[in-house]
Formats: C-alpha cells, structure tokens, sequence
C-alpha cells in the first residue's frame, strides 16, 4: 500500500493556468452577452409598457430608438451629452473605487461652471489660455470642495453621503443667489449671465464638420485623454493602488502601511476636479454662460454611469455614450410621440436595474457551466 | 462519496475524481497540504458546493445536495475553517438560528437557553448560554458551531481544522467531546494539519494530495512520518533543527508598555523584553492574555498608553504602521482575513502592499506591472503557493495558501525585526517545515524574531529564549528554551507560577 500511495502527479501549473484563462475568456464574454441582452429585454418591457399606455407605441419607439441619429442636430445632442456624462462617470468612480460614497458631484459642477463663468467673462485672455485658465480655476475649486467632505470623512468620520448632499444644496442655493443677484446684467430680460468671450469658447463642431452638430464641441476629443488618464492613475500609480487597497479592504491597507486618511480625503478631491472639468464643459463648451439650473439632475446621472461600468474607467465611455444615448432619444420621444417623460424614466431604470442585478449574470454563468458539464459527462 | 470532482468558476480544478468513504460511528480524519482539495470536498458534502460530476452516497442510497438546509435535514453538520456566528447575537441565539423555538410569534428565549445548557451537559462542551458570541474566547465560539450543528440533528460532523485555533488545553477538551460524541453514535469527520493529533484522535485517515485521493488506512497502520509522506509525497523532517544563535545587540527594546481597550479594560500591565538581533524570542500563552495586543502595539495597529517601544534606540512607539514598516518592522498579522490579505485584490496586488511605491515596482511615479508580476511569480516559486496565476484574487485561495502569501511578502521585506503571530496557524506540514526554515534563515541572517504562537510545541522549539504572559503580564522569561517542558511552561500560562520581577530583569 505505502508504496503506490504517493502516486498523485504534482500541480501543473501551466496546465491550471491555461484552464484558468480559458474560463476568464468565457466568463467575460457570458458578461458581455448577458449586458447585451439586458438591454434587448429592458426595450422589450419599455415597449409593453407603452403598448399598455402608449398611444402609437410604434412611433414612439422608433423616435426613442432612432431618434438621437434622425437629425444631424440630434446627433450633436447626443455628443454633447455624453461628452458631459462620460467626464462625470470618472469623476464618480474615483471615491466609488475606494468604496467612499460621495455624492458631492452635483455640487462640484455647479461651482465649477460659476468659477470658470467668472472667469471667462471677467478676465480679458489670448486664446488658448482663455481656455486653460478658467479649466484650471474650476479645478482648483472642485478639488477644495471635494476635498472638504474628504477630510471630514477621513479625519473626523463623517458620513461622506450626508455631508456631500448638504454641501450640495448649500452650493446651489449659492449659485441662484448669486445668478440672480450679481451675474445677470442689470435689465436683462431673463436670468442668464453675459456670454463668456469669444476666446474661451471651445470650438462647436458645427464649425469643424460643416453639418448642424448643435453644441457639441471640442471637448469630446479631451474625454478620450480623459479616459486614459483616469485609467492610468487608477491602475497604474501608487496613489491608484492606494486607492483598490483600501476599496478591497482599509484595515489591510492600513496594516500594510497605506496613509489611508490621506488617500481617502484626496480620492474625494481627485473626484471633485474631475466633476469641475464637467461644469467647465457646460460653460465653455455647451452654453457659453451661466443659466439657472446649468447642471441640475446631472450628478445622479453620472453615478448611473460609472455604476453601470462597475466603476471601471474603460467602460465608462461605453456607459456614457449608452445612457446619454437613452436620455436624449427619451427627449424626442416625448416631443414627437408625446410620450410622457415617465414612460422614458421607467425604460431607463428597468435597464439600470436588470444591468445592476449581477446576481444575472452569475446565475446565467452557472447554468451554462453546468450545462457544460453535463455534456462532458454525457 | 464517488468520483466527485469539482471546477470552480475562475477554472480551478479543487477536486479530482475523488472517491472517499465514512463508516458510520468512526471518527475519520481528512489530511493532506494546503489547497488539496478538503474544504472544497466537505463544503460539497455540505451542500455549500455542487461537485462538477460525481456522486454522493448516505446511508446505501444516492442522494443530492444542493443546500445546507438540504445535508442539516440528512443529518450532516459542518463547523467551518472561518467561523460563521453572528456576533452581536448570544450563544444562545445563534445556537438556535435557523430553527428557533417559538412562542407565539417570537424567539423563546428561555427554551433556547435551556436547549443550549441541555446540549452543553449532554455532550461535555461548556458554553455561557447568555453571553455574546463576540465577548468570548475563540475555543467557545468552536464549541458553539458545534453544538449548533447538533441542535440541528446533525449525525454526521464536519470539523474543518477545528485546532487551528485552539490551545492545548482547548485541544483536549475538544478531543473528549469528540469522544463522547462518537459514543453517542454520532460520526464525525476531522481535517487538521497536526498530525499528532490525527494519530490521537482518529480511527481512519484519509489522505489528499493535489485535488486527488491518495488513499485511506487505518491509524493503526499508520504512523506520522508515513502520513507526512503520503501528503506532501517527500520525507519531510517534523523535528526542528537550528544551529546556536548567534545573538546580536538589542533591536527591539520595550519597557514598561501600558496598554488599555477603549473601554478602559487594562490589557498590557508594564511589560518589558528585549528582542536581540540573531535570535527567536517566543511569546507562550493562553490567547487572550493581551499577546495581540502586544503585537498590535508594536506594529503601530494601535496606540500605547504609555511606556517605551524602541528600534534600534530609535523610538517607534506611537507611530503609524507606515512608519513602523519603514523602519524595519514586518508583521504576521494573527488574523489573516481582517489584516493579513485584500481578498478581492491579486496575489501580486497582495504582495506588494508593503513597498509598491519603492523602486522597483514604482518608477518615476508609474507602477511596473511586470517588476509587480516579476515578484510574484517568484514569490509563488519560493514559496509553493499553490496558484496558477498570479492575478487571481487572492480570496480564492485556500486558507493556508492565503497564509503563504502573507508570510512570503513579510518575509521577503528584509526587516530588522519580523513579528510572527501565528505563522504556521492552518499551514500544511511541508509549509510549515518550510517556514520554520525561514524563520531559522532569518534569524542566523541577523534578523530579531518576536514568535507568537497558541502551538506551544511551536514556540518552545522554535524560540531562543521564551517569554511567558498572562494576564497582560510578563510572567516569566526563560534564558535558554531548550530542556523546558510543556507542563513547566503550562504553569506559568495559568498563572498558577511567577518569576520575581529580579529573575525577570535579569532576562530581558
Ligand atoms: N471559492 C473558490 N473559488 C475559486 N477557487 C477556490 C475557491 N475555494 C477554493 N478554491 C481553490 O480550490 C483549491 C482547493 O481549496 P480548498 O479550500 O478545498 O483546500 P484545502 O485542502 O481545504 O486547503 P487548506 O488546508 O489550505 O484549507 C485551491 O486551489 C483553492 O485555491
Ligand atoms: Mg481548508
């Protein structure tokens, strides 16, 4: 007996390892697909409830469908939107990565947009640095305000989604104020500032391709730099590791010798900055002024974006184009159907909500592992 | 059980065409080294697991498992490597979880209470009914689960790694209720690494190697070097060899270290020692005794209240763990899941928690993904951690390969003084040969070793001097620990024995 017992072959690990990678391969496309087909399911359900309220179901969804690539104009819509949500989608996903819940976004752009409203219309520039600058200002205040809440969490242990939603309600009750009272010009009819000057405006892409492009601008191009550079500080910086250490677990990232506190406050900043470079997008870029509610609605619609990219700063233009594709043929579906905007809302959050249910996906992996199974065995 | 094999979902293959056997009425010991498969087998016995092909067996019939609910109703309860109480419930309760005795709507408190003593009385495994699971020691918190899976019916008993966490003195209890069980008729199935306690407490041993069944015999025809044979498929030396230490200047100085809870509770009560570079001081004692809070404290994990905790003449006391580290301090954290290891994170991510912002693995403010692959394909090399990638999470990994992980990064950090709380806890015995080597390497290498470990015949073989606590005090400190006896150590754990505070200093 002992001598046929220690018979068993040693670990291979090539062989594991290659076995390992080939379900990597599978699991990703199964994740894949399974979005894919959340989305086709979310449609469908979208469509029964408009068969059930909806008057010319067929109208309204061919303009939901179709509606953002119709018109050239709409198309420019679509950029613009997703250039704005895409930016915002990184700046969430920054604290979201270090599992820090900071709503603050919303807040952030609103300052931001102030900031590089002021000074874009106040201090005369040469080009170029009529752009940089008032970027750079709006940066500098999204990170202090950012930083605020960072600290307080980090030092103090302040619930971050308490004092994020009160900063940002104290933020925008500063800008209508302010709106009302200092920027709109006296005897102006409606409640806008000036325009900014013609040096900090980003070139609308109108001007580049020739077609009605709408607002869309020049900024859709620093989003792919965006990208990468977000992508970059997460995955390969020390700050980024700091930052998935202490999201997977902050006690080991403390015991491992991570200054957690700073790390955390400055995740918080990091987002706030990049949220600035949102609501310096819709000065310079979108509306060439400050109007009241300028970014209103859009910091939640940014968490939705990096949540539907499970944060990962690759996927986020995916999510952004995706979603803000959504929210602008929900527009026009609701101008050329006359749908109401609750029937776009609810096809939004079915999509959300079967995207976010990774218990889905998991479970569509484990059946099809075992139907795999069963036909080896077989 | 039959040809049960088992692929988890990230491709690894646990289990390999196994086929193992219990009698009813046996106590039937499952061994074999880290990530061989035991869990994996157990938590598909278990209904935690569905095997990829395979069948299982009860009783002459086929049956299928797919639940916990399902093997509780056949009669099959399982006590699990990490325990899975709640913690702010009492024992009572979660000994009556899941299946509560009613009044009306609500939880009978009193019938759970007096459940619990019956089962408690019946089987020999003393438990407080009313007291918090979170305020008691480890060895409660063990008897707990398993007097939790016989509240339920089990028959059959699965204890995985059940002494990975126990003192000798728990050990042995555990052992006579286990006796007393299986008088009772019940059966019960034991995984553990020591294999002196497989040849106390078994009738037959299994053996896994590599997701495969070795074979099975019978204790009588086995004996330890055997079984270390059939496991790791080398004679491996279970005996500790170490050459005289070489011993240097004091690296780590600690006098008079206080030490209190947040709710004032004294822990450590003026503890001093010397740590001297070249050598292996061991900490012996009952856990609980303020041994992790002593490790805590040094490792800048918390705050002293007062005394002196230098490095090198360097004071240390106070610092954060990022201070600590850099000046020379590595750690093996007691508990490895809290503070020991990221588990969504990659075994290189793990690795490098300690020096990711140093060269190499940081360049002009980038991070080198292939140094980061560099190390730990290394690591994994050096230290047979049973992985096939690196980019693996590190949550699946078995148990002890987690602990490799952890011993080969604090290792492999070069310090000037490396503190060991448990490194070998839930550690197979070629690994665990393997890491009282290093330990020997560092230490003849210069390196001062503080050695925490429950495993009294760990400490006392491998200790230089050893240091006794109790009761967040320094008891004794023994110059030379060769030619002690655990039953002279034992008294002084229980307090029962002091050296004068002279004797003391004059050891430090
Ligand atoms: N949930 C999981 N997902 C993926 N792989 C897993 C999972 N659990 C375990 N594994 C892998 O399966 C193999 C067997 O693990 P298992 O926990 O059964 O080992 P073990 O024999 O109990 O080891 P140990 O003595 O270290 O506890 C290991 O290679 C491990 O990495
Ligand atoms: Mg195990």
């Amino acid at each position: 007996m002992q001598a046929t017992l220690p018979t068993a072959p040693a670990f291979d690990r090539a062989a594991e390892r290659a076995r390992v990678q080939q379900e990597r391969r599978r699991s990703a496309m199964i994740d894949f697909s399974v979005t894919l087909g959340t989305i086709a399911l979310a449609l469908l359900v979208g469509f029964l409830v408009m068969l059930i309220v909806g008057k010319d179901p067929l109208l309204a969804y061919s303009s939901l469908l179709s509606g953002p690539l119709s018109r050239s104009n709409r198309t420019g819509r679509w950029i613009e939107d997703a250039t704005t949500l895409i930016i915002l989608g990184l700046s969430v996903s920054i604290p979201f990565r270090a599992r820090q819940f900071s709503l603050g976004a919303q807040g952030q752009m609103f300052i931001a947009a102030m900031i590089a409203a002021v000074v874009a219309i106040y201090l005369p520039m040469p080009p170029v640095v009529a752009v940089l600058l008032p970027l750079a200002a709006a940066m500098v205040v999204g990170f202090l305000v950012g930083l605020l809440p960072g600290l307080m969490k980090a030092y103090l242990n302040a619930n971050e989604i308490v004092s994020t939603l009160m900063l940002n309600a104290v933020i925008v009750l500063l800008y209508d104020f302010l709106l009302t009272n200092v920027f709109t010009p006296p005897g102006s009819q409606s409640l806008r500032s000036e325009l900014i000057q013609p040096n900090s405006m980003l070139l609308r892409l109108t001007a580049i391709f020739g077609v009605n492009l709408g607002r869309a601008n020049l900024a859709v191009l620093f989003v792919a730099i965006l990208v990468i550079a977000v992508w970059a500080l997460l995955n390969r910086t020390p700050f980024g590791y700091e930052i998935r250490t202490i999201g997977a677990n902050e006690k080991f990232a403390r015991y491992g010798g991570i200054n957690t506190r700073r790390t955390i406050a400055l995740s918080f900043a990091i987002g706030g900055a990049i949220a600035a470079v949102a609501g310096a997008h819709l000065v310079l870029g979108v509306h060439q002024r400050l109007i009241p509610g300028i970014a209103a609605g859009l910091g939640f619609e940014g968490i939705v974006v990096a949540l539907l990219a499970r944060n990962n700063p690759l996927f986020i233009p995916i999510t952004g184009v995706f979603y803000s594709y959504l929210r602008v043929g929900g527009d026009i579906m609701e101008q050329e159907a006359a749908v109401g905007a609750e029937i776009v809302q609810v096809i939004q959050a079915v999509i959300i909500l079967l995207l976010t249910a990774q218990v889905l996906v998991d479970y569509v992996k484990a059946r099809s592992r075992r139907a795999r199974s069963v036909s080896c065995a077989a | 059980m039959r040809h049960i094999t088992k692929i988890y979902p990230n491709g690894v293959l646990a289990d390999n065409d196994v086929t193992f056997e219990v009698r009813a009425g046996e106590i039937h010991a499952l061994v074999g080294e880290n990530g061989a498969g035991k869990s994996t087998l157990m938590k598909i016995l278990y209904g935690m697991e569905r095997p990829t092909s395979g069948q299982i067996i009860l009783r002459g019939k086929p049956v299928t498992i797919h639940t916990p609910h399902e093997a509780i109703a056949l009669g099959i309860g399982m006590v699990h490597q990490n325990f899975m109480l709640v913690p702010s419930f009492t024992i009572a309760e979660n000994i009556v979880l899941g299946a509560e005795p009613l009044r009306g709507a609500f939880v009978d408190r009193r019938a759970a209470i007096a459940a619990t003593t019956r089962l408690a009385q019946e089987y020999g495994l003393s438990v407080d009914p009313e007291a918090v699971v979170d305020a008691v020691p480890v060895g409660m918190r063990q008897r707990v689960e398993i007097l939790k899976a016989l509240y339920r019916g089990a028959d059959v008993l699965i204890l995985d790694e059940p002494t990975a966490v126990l003192t000798p003195q728990e050990t042995h209890e555990l052992f006579a209720a286990i006796r007393q069980l299986v008088n009772a008729g019940k059966t019960v199935i034991f995984i553990s690494h020591k294999l002196r306690e497989v040849m106390e407490i078994s009738d037959r041993i299994s053996v896994m190697r590599d997701a495969r069944m070795v074979g099975t015999i019978d204790k009588r025809e086995a004996d330890e070097h055997l079984l270390a044979r059939m496991m790791v498929g080398r004679e491996v030396f279970l005996d500790i060899e170490k050459p005289p230490a070489q011993r240097g200047p004091v690296v780590l100085k600690v006098r008079d270290l206080e030490y209190a809870t947040e709710a004032g509770v004294e822990v450590l009560k003026h503890v001093s020692f010397n740590v001297y570079a070249g050598e292996i001081l061991g900490i012996a004692g009952v856990e609980g005794n303020g041994q992790t809070e002593l490790v805590e404290v040094i490792a800048g994990l918390r705050a002293p209240l007062g005394g002196v905790i230098e490095l090198d003449g360097k004071s240390i006391a106070g610092l954060t763990p990022r201070e600590v580290r850099r000046a020379g301090v590595a750690h093996i954290p007691e508990d490895r899941l809290t503070n020991g290891v990221a588990m969504t994170l990659s075994i290189q991510e793990n690795l490098i928690v300690d020096r990711y912002a140093r060269e190499p693995f940081t360049r002009g403010g980038l991070m080198r993904p292939a140094e980061i692959a560099r190390n730990s394909e290394a690591l994994i090399e050096q230290y047979a951690i049973r992985a096939p990638d690196g980019t693996l999470p590190v949550g699946s990994l078995s148990g002890g390969n987690m602990q490799k992980v952890v011993v080969a990064r604090e290792l492999s950090s070069r310090p000037k003084l490396l503190i060991a709380a448990q490194p070998t806890r839930g550690v197979d015995i070629g690994a665990t040969e393997f890491m009282h080597e290093q330990l020997i390497k560092a230490r003849n290498a210069g390196v001062a070793i503080l050695l925490v470990s429950a495993d009294l015949s760990e400490v006392m073989s491998l200790s230089d001097r050893l240091a006794v606590m109790h009761d967040g005090r320094i008891v004794a400190i023994f110059p030379d620990a060769r030619g002690l006896t655990e039953e002279e150590v034992g008294l002084y754990m229980l307090g029962t024995k002091t050296m004068t505070p002279a004797e003391i200093e004059r050891n430090w």
